[in-house]
């Protein structure tokens, strides 16, 4: 019984004051997946990639938006929305306190992004970012001003008008050439 | 190669009708219904073999009839010196029996193996599977007002999200303990809410005096449909994450031993840095695991001054997991093929570093605790795991190594990394409180080494294999990993479209709870929380108990608190005023 009490003389006060005092956790600590809106282009690839299913993207009710959530009370700190977004717009935090009074939709945070309606249908089909995303990615990418100008065409269709409207140049010979 | 000398030796006894090899050790046996018992009994009891899993299936999509697998860990008796097979012949043999869906009746094993009571009933619930001989039909797994001809494993039982209209309470039957025959007994109940919730049960303590004479005991009210959960919607992305939480405190055990079944099932090979870092953190997860343990063990008893700074030291591993996977779960880093977070250079330094001051502070607080003779006379006798019970019934992890058993899966099947590395199994003999206390310490004590020598000897390699695997269906697979508790052993059948057929998920206490029984017996109602502590499946922290006196139907319902403080002081019993 003594031998303890030695022991806590030894090692004296090891309590943090914490909440007064801030609680320093290690550097690659996976807390709070932290979203910046600045930079999401709504691609979902985190919504997909999510195994608990945190992350949902989808349109809003009349589809004039295009709805980034988080659910933070679902999100199980895996760090997979971290590893699969190419724009680094969600990266963990060190963000570890999450709680909530009574208000559970306080844990959700949301983001929304214009919708792109397709050119031909006008049927709305994804983010104007992405969009805008994806053609900045090919203009890097050394293609040719025709080409280019081509696929831009392409990129403000939805999936099935640019499938018809593939065929449709192909079929009446009007496709470029492929240089 | 390895398993063939047994299935020889199982041939000279049943006739076996098919035999197919899951992976270097592990192969099945198929053999007649009515040979079951005997196939089993033999492997079990003549070849020295352990009770690992039993898994019934529904594979009528496969071959029109269900199966059940009981998988059999041959290793050795080990009830004296040398009762052991040689380290090169350890292996698993499974024996496979298929039962028509027009029967479904199959010859019970338990009469023969008692290790098999649990899997037995379970099969009931979930399957309607019956056991012929089965002396226990009780429910297990489900509650009293589940429907009775509703089976929820069976594949076209019902969805996953289905929730049936349960029974009306009148006509909810009634559960029969196990009640021992004589007058003044009392029957104690204990749960089933406690107020940690990490494991609710209830426990029936029939008592004379304070003594306990018999124990009978109904766990499963957090029965989560797992199983089904995964079979119907989750990928393996998804199921190593699903696995973890099985357990909050071995939960990294349960997400590589589901993953590692779904590798080898396919023969994947993962990469030997991943295995090291595997290794490394269920060791951290053994560390802080254990220290909770002991020091519950000493607040159950009264001692908080111990059990403070016991928990002042697992702060520390906590810190170590936070360190090396970025939370203080180890949680979310396993995945098919190998892992997602490497350990830096200075990481690795700092958890050094840590594990140094773990060491020495574990052998300084052991040594007071040691030196406490009160504390040491609450451990020690109590509790008794007798040596031919722990057989019998196959427990595992510190529970049996306490009764002198040697049964470690690190040691006998040795998985992962666990090949390159030295470390001893702790043994005591004794099968007291005490002595699973001692494993655990000499427990934490390997686990230090083990963590050092993953550091020192892990290669620089990838952590993760290209998943370019394929999956293929009705492979099927048993991993095991030595988890704090003992083995958790994950049993995956593969199904299309990168989806499992069937995963059977067995926490390494299921396999200790049947043995409980024999421990409570002829020991005061005080240590009642402390036995159940020691087993180190929950800390039985009940919310609150009703006591009735049978021959004078007296009740009295005592608060959590006169409980405890019986349980602490072992003065003022809390059953006086009824005798």
């Amino acid at each position: 019984m003594m031998k303890l009490l030695d022991i806590s003389k030894k090692y004296g006060e090891i309590t943090h004051k914490y909440p007064f005092e801030p609680y320093k956790v290690s550097d690659n600590f996976r807390g709070k997946p932290a979203y910046i809106f600045d930079l999401c282009i709504g691609c979902a690839a985190c919504g997909i990639a999510c195994p608990s299913n945190a992350i949902t993207v989808q349109f809003n009710d009349d589809k004039s938006k295009l709805v980034w959530e988080f659910d933070c009370g679902r999100c199980i700190f895996c760090g997979r929305c971290d590893e699969v977004c190419p724009t680094g717009a969600i990266k963990l935090s060190e963000e570890f306190e999450l709680a909530v009074k009574f208000d559970k939709s306080a844990l959700i945070q949301r983001g929304e992004l214009d919708t792109q309606y397709c050119t031909t249908c006008n049927k709305p089909f994804s983010a104007k970012r992405l969009v805008k995303y994806s053609f900045e990615c090919l203009s890097k990418a050394n293609v040719s001003e025709k080409r280019l100008e081509e696929a831009k065409n392409y990129l403000c269709m939805c999936p099935t008008c640019k499938k018809t409207a593939t065929v449709a140049t192909f079929t009446s010979g009007k496709e470029m050439v492929i240089e | 190669m390895k398993c063939d000398k047994f299935i020889e030796a199982l041939g000279t006894r049943v006739k076996i009708l098919e035999v197919t090899r899951q992976c270097e050790d592990q192969v099945t046996a198929l053999v007649e219904l009515n040979d079951l018992p005997e196939a089993v009994r033999f492997l079990y009891y003549d070849m020295g073999g352990y009770l690992t899993t039993m898994i019934p299936n529904d594979e009528r999509s496969i071959n029109k009839h269900y199966a059940l697998y009981y998988a059999i860990s041959m290793e050795g008796g080990k009830m004296f010196e040398g009762d052991e097979i040689a380290q090169d012949e350890k292996c698993f043999v499974t024996v496979k029996v298929l039962i028509s869906p027009d029967s479904l009746t199959y010859p019970s094993v338990t009469p023969l193996v008692p290790a098999c009571v649990w899997y037995e009933r379970e099969a009931y619930d979930m399957f309607g599977l019956i056991a012929e001989g089965l002396p226990d039909k009780r429910r297990l797994v489900l509650s009293d007002d589940w429907p009775d001809n509703l089976f929820p494993l069976r594949k076209d039982a019902m969805d996953y999200r289905y929730r049936p209209d349960m029974k009306d309470h009148y006509m909810e039957p009634e559960y029969d303990f196990l009640k021992p025959e004589g007058s003044g007994i009392i029957d104690v109940p204990l749960g089933p809410l406690h107020i940690t919730a990490d494991e609710p049960g209830h426990f029936r303590l029939f008592c004379d005096g304070d003594t306990i004479i018999d124990a009978d005991y109904r766990l499963f009210y957090q029965h989560r449909g797992m199983e089904k959960l995964a079979e119907n919607r989750m990928n393996y992305d998804q199921m190593g994450y699903l696995a973890e939480r099985v357990c909050g405190i071995c939960g990294y055990a349960h997400a590589i031993a589901c993953i590692e079944a779904a590798e080898k099932a396919i023969n994947l090979e993962i990469p030997a840095r991943a295995q090291a870092i595997r290794v490394i953190c269920s060791e951290i997860e053994r560390l802080h695991s254990h220290l909770l343990n002991i020091g519950l063990a000493c607040e159950v008893t009264g001692n908080y001054n111990a059990f403070m700074h016991i928990f002042r030291i697992r702060e520390y591993s906590m810190k170590l997991a936070e360190l090396v996977t970025g939370g203080r779960k180890t949680y979310g880093n396993v995945v098919m093929g190998g892992l997602r977070r490497d350990i830096t250079g200075v990481e690795i330094k700092e958890s050094l570093r840590i594990l140094q001051i773990i060491e020495t502070q574990v052998d300084e607080v052991w040594d007071a605790v040691m030196d406490d003779k009160r504390q040491m006379s609450r451990w020690k006798g109590v509790g008794i795991l007798d040596k031919q019970v722990a057989r019998d019934f196959s427990p595992v992890g510190p529970n049996i190594r306490g009764s002198g058993i040697k049964r470690d899966t690190r040691y006998d099947h040795p998985y992962d990394f666990f090949k390159q590395i030295q470390f001893d199994v702790a043994v005591v003999e004794g099968g007291d409180v005490f002595a699973r206390e001692m494993v655990r310490y000499m427990e934490l004590k390997s686990s230090v080494s083990i963590i050092r020598q993953c550091f020192e000897l892990m290669p620089q390699t990838a952590i993760i294999v290209d998943p370019t695997f394929h999956v293929k269906p009705e492979n099927y697979a048993l991993a095991y990993v030595e988890a704090p508790r003992g083995d958790n052993v994950h049993w995956i059948m593969q199904g299309s479209a990168q989806k499992v057929f069937r995963w059977r998920c067995r926490a390494a206490t299921y396999n200790n709870w049947p043995s409980l029984r024999f421990q409570f017996r002829g020991n005061n109602l005080a240590d009642a929380a402390l036995i159940v502590c020691s087993l180190d499946p929950c800390y039985s922290c009940t919310e609150r108990v009703t006591v009735v006196d049978i021959k004078s139907k007296k009740s009295k319902i005592l608060t959590n608190a006169d409980l405890k403080n019986f349980a602490r002081t072992q003065k003022d019993s809390p059953l006086k005023d009824l005798r």
